[in-house]
């Protein structure tokens, strides 16, 4: 036991061998129940034998006894040093069933032909729908629309950094304009999209169309053309999430020492300089994260694009999210949207790995 | 009335607006039985009186009627339900009732009508809201994972091979169909729909099919019926087009702003947007000696990437590159061309179910309750014919009303059936609103349902609720000859109905947004993942269900 351990063992354990071989017992013992379980109830399941098994749940207390069983062991190996395991293997366990056990049983769906109002319920069909995938060009569409939406998050945070030094700066009513700034934040994505993409952009009675129609623009249309459509759904969201990296960079901005940029003007520096030699690189780690968390978001944009345009005109607003929910809930078409989820899923690990590797080289202080 | 009538009627030289115009289609059949024309000579009764006393809430031009009307009306058309329950009979029933919340209809008001049903029986409903555009995943997700959670349903006829034959629903005891009078029902209501191999599973609460909507004042406006040429609206789709690409360029005599002709919902609305191309696709497409027109009865191959359906893509497409649409109609789904266009004053006409010409009069964002008429949907001068691959040319050209959706009913799920008191809750409550008083009442105010029972069509009783006769008789008219129509195309009530609707929206939606080629390749798309969808239900169940539909 080394030293630092010592330290937070109260009792001394004197744990007998039988002691041990016992917790060793249930622990397999359990588990033994599990695989037994699982397996009579895969074998009625497939059709070879019936124990009169009505839903899978005896699968699952299995699964809580062995559980159980588990956790009573490390106390009972481990003495002391188990029941401080046992303050987060409870936790630690559930989290993995509600992740991974839905994780396999998608990946399965993922690799069925499953309609829903099929009387045969799912069949497994191979790699077809990864097939389909390859040859579905509004799936592909759907993911280029993802890198124009995720690419716009650029000028969003330039918005962003410039909202936050307005707001940093000693203007009037600074309190006023910091909660006026974080309000879209705080309205649904999906009441925006009623208020402003319905109500307001409406083309005859929405007052945004009475003022284009004002300025001389005849016929305006928000989602009319596929880039104008895009754009207004680009706009639309930008509204709602700017006040969130704006909010983020102003806490960034707010920490650093006055000391800095008063000592860069005695030196001479001018504001252009004193931002972009000082501010900007001590900005970088808060700007990182919040374009990080940012595209997180963006990722998972859907509700909008599912309120206002279905996708459309032609799947020129649709992202892969919204593209997935209308080929699961109208085509019913659970296994082939699965496999599209799944395989997003892989491409934005792989992404936001990458991005961040990159993005912990740009955060260091330039030397 | 039923078609023969209707049929001898025509014969006997009558015209069509003569018969309407006479009685109600039960007084025609009534006069059709006796050779002469006249009206129906009606019993002052009770019976009467609480009809006319219900029609007064809150009466026509007063306002869209609110919660205190609805539990009004549910309170004074109580008697059926005293007459068979006992007060307080089902004290401790608590039944899950699942249905839609559109325009804060449907199910806000069988929440008001039910309320006093509550009162009396004692039984508590607890409530499910849907919108129309997730109606059918939801039921689909409930059916396929075996999570059935509701007792009683709102749900349209093509659903019923979805649930009926997969033995989710409760049959409807004999006591209800003479509680709610399914004699009354008009005749394409009567099975097979509402059946499955042969047990009676529904109770009606609406009618469905699409009827032609249009604006009086675009025929006599100066400058556009100047522009256009046309005073007699158009009969066919062939002169609806031409007809629509001529006002543009002309101003709204209501609004002052752009004017357009026939506006097409260009986009999707959950499977419920493609009924809106069949309104232009079945009169080419609907032989009229053949009673299948969406897939062939045979094969179950799919018909929708035929010439008579590419015609109905084409002349959207050729309205589209016109620019004959309002400019963001890529964008407006069928609820925007009826609610946020028509109703509000855009568009000159468009193809709706028959509620929209009861909340052009009854509803307080409607502007165009004086200048609306109706007809059946358009025809057209040629027709095609599956089986021989050729175009027909009838004489006075082809119609086929598309009775879109069969009407909403009430359903009981089979969740009740073990437990007798729950049973008959669940049905008393069905039985409550699709009764034929209330009925009256639903179909002349805004609720999202329309006439669907013979007796609906008794001009009389709308007129003394405040409705001027002229429109009356033209709305009524336009429902009655659709039903009635010996042309009409009926829907296929086949398991997965909605997938297919919803698959052709969406590559219909890409066609018009120019990701396709052509009309064709739209078509040809909507067919492959049609062939798709039929090849994972079971092709061969497939074709047995949809010739059951059909009566073949």
């Amino acid at each position: 036991m080394s030293q630092g351990d010592l330290l937070h063992v109260v009792t001394a354990d004197d744990i007998s061998d039988r002691r041990r071989l016992f917790g060793r017992a249930i622990v397999w013992g359990s588990a033994l129940v599990v695989a037994l379980v699982a397996a009579l109830q895969t074998a009625q399941h497939m059709g070879y034998a019936d124990f009169g098994f009505q839903t899978w749940r005896p699968v699952l207390y299995a699964y809580i006894f062995w559980a159980a069983c588990l956790c009573w062991s490390q106390v009972l190996i481990r003495g002391e040093h188990g029941k401080r395991t046992l303050f987060v293997l409870p936790a630690a366990l559930f989290v993995v069933s509600l992740t991974v056990f839905p994780l396999l049983f998608g990946l399965v769906i993922a690799f069925s032909n499953w309609n829903l109002s099929s009387p045969l319920g799912r069949q497994f069909n191979g790699l077809d729908n990864v097939r389909q995938m390859w040859a579905d060009p509004f799936y592909w569409n759907a993911l280029r629309n993802m890198v124009w939406y995720t690419l716009a998050i650029l000028v969003e945070y330039v918005i962003a950094f410039a909202l936050a030094l307005l707001l940093n700066s000693e203007i009037r009513a600074r309190k006023f304009f910091r909660v006026a700034f974080l309000l879209p934040l705080m309205l649904s994505p999906v009441a925006v999209s009623w208020m402003i993409g319905k109500s307001m952009l409406e083309i005859r009675f929405g007052p945004v169309a009475r003022f284009a129609r004002w300025l001389g623009w005849d016929n305006p249309s928000f989602f009319g053309s596929p880039e104008v459509a895009r754009f207004t759904i680009m706009l639309l969201d930008a509204w709602t999430f700017i006040p969130f990296m704006m909010i983020m960079i102003l806490a960034g901005l707010q920490a650093i020492p006055k000391e800095l940029t008063e000592a860069a003007k005695v030196d001479g520096a001018g504001p252009w300089k004193s931002f972009w030699e000082v501010t900007f690189p001590l900005m970088l780690p808060v700007s990182i994260t919040a374009i990080l968390i940012r595209i997180i978001f963006k990722l998972k944009l859907a509700d909008i694009i599912i309120n206002l345009t279905a996708g459309g005109p032609g799947g020129a607003t649709d992202s892969v999210t919204s593209f997935i929910f209308r080929e699961y809930r109208d085509r019913s078409n659970v296994g082939y949207g699965t496999l599209l989820a799944m395989v997003y899923l892989v491409i934005i690990i792989i992404a936001m790995t990458i991005l961040m590797k990159v993005a912990d080289r740009f955060a260091r202080p330039r030397t | 009335m039923k078609v023969n009538h209707y049929e001898y009627l025509m014969r006997a030289g009558a015209t069509r607006r003569a018969v309407l115009k006479g009685a109600a289609s039960m007084a025609a059949v009534a006069a059709a039985s006796t050779g002469t024309l006249g009206a129906l000579t009606r019993h002052a009764s009770a019976q009467d009186n609480l009809r006319a006393e219900i029609l007064k809430i809150p009466g026509v031009g007063k306002g869209s009627p609110t919660d205190a009307d609805w539990q009004k009306v549910g309170e004074m058309c109580l008697g059926a339900t005293k007459a068979s329950v006992a007060e307080g009979e089902f004290a401790g029933v608590e039944l899950t009732f699942m249905g839609l919340n559109n325009q804060n209809l449907h199910n806000f008001l069988f929440r008001g009508f039910l309320k006093p049903w509550e009162a009396y029986t004692g039984a508590k409903i607890n409530w499910i809201d849907l919108a129309q555009a997730d109606y059918n995943a939801r039921l689909q997700q409930s059916i396929a994972t075996g999570t059935v959670d509701f007792d009683i349903l709102e749900m349209g006829a093509p659903f019923e091979g979805d649930t009926a034959s997969k033995g989710l629903l409760d049959e409807m005891p004999d006591w209800v169909a003479k509680q709610i009078d399914s004699d009354d029902l008009v005749g394409y209501l009567k099975p097979p729909v509402g059946t499955w191999e042969g047990k009676t599973y529904r109770v009606n609460i609406d009618g469905d099919c699409h009827t032609f909507a249009y604006r009086k004042d675009y025929l006599t406006d100066p400058a556009i019926s100047g522009a256009t040429g046309v005073t007699e609206m158009p009969t066919t789709w062939q002169q609806v087009n031409e007809w629509t690409k001529k006002i543009k360029g002309q101003k709204d005599p209501l609004t002052g702003l752009d004017a357009y002709g026939f506006i097409d919902p260009l986009k999707g609305w959950g499977g419920f947007g493609f009924y809106f191309l069949e309104d232009r696709a079945t009169a080419y497409a609907k032989h009229p000696d053949d009673k299948a027109w969406l897939f062939d009865a045979d094969t179950m191959k799919p018909r929708v990437n035929n010439p008579a359906f590419v015609q109905a893509i084409q002349d959207v497409m050729d309205l589209i590159a016109a620019g004959a649409y309002p400019s963001d109609q890529i964008n407006a789904d069928p609820g925007t061309t009826a609610f946020q266009q028509f109703l509000a004053g855009t568009g000159g006409a468009l193809t709706w179910w028959g509620d929209v010409g009861s909340m052009a009069r009854t509803s307080d964002t409607s502007v165009v309750g004086d200048v609306a008429a109706f007809s059946i949907l358009p025809g057209s001068d040629r027709v095609y014919n599956s089986k021989t691959g050729e175009w027909e040319t009838p004489d006075g050209g082809n119609f086929a009303p598309n009775m879109a959706y069969i009407g909403w009913g009430v359903y009981v799920t089979s969740r009740v059936s073990g437990d007798e008191k729950k049973r008959k809750a669940a049905w008393s409550a069905a039985a409550h609103l699709g009764g034929k008083d209330l009925s009256l009442w639903t179909v002349a105010y805004p609720s999202g349902f329309q006439p669907y029972r013979q007796s609906h069509f008794n001009y009389d009783e709308w007129e003394a609720a405040g409705y001027d006769r002229a429109y009356i008789e033209n709305y009524l008219g336009s429902n009655a000859d659709s039903y009635n129509h010996p042309n009409a195309a009926i829907e296929p009530r086949i398991p997965g109905i909605f997938q297919y609707y919803s698959v052709a929206e969406d590559e219909l939606a890409k066609g018009f947004a120019g990701q396709y080629k052509s009309a064709q390749e739209t078509a040809d798309a909507i067919a492959a993942a049609w062939e798709k969808i039929t090849d994972q239900i079971g092709r061969e169940s497939q074709i047995k269900l949809y010739k059951a539909s059909l009566g073949l």
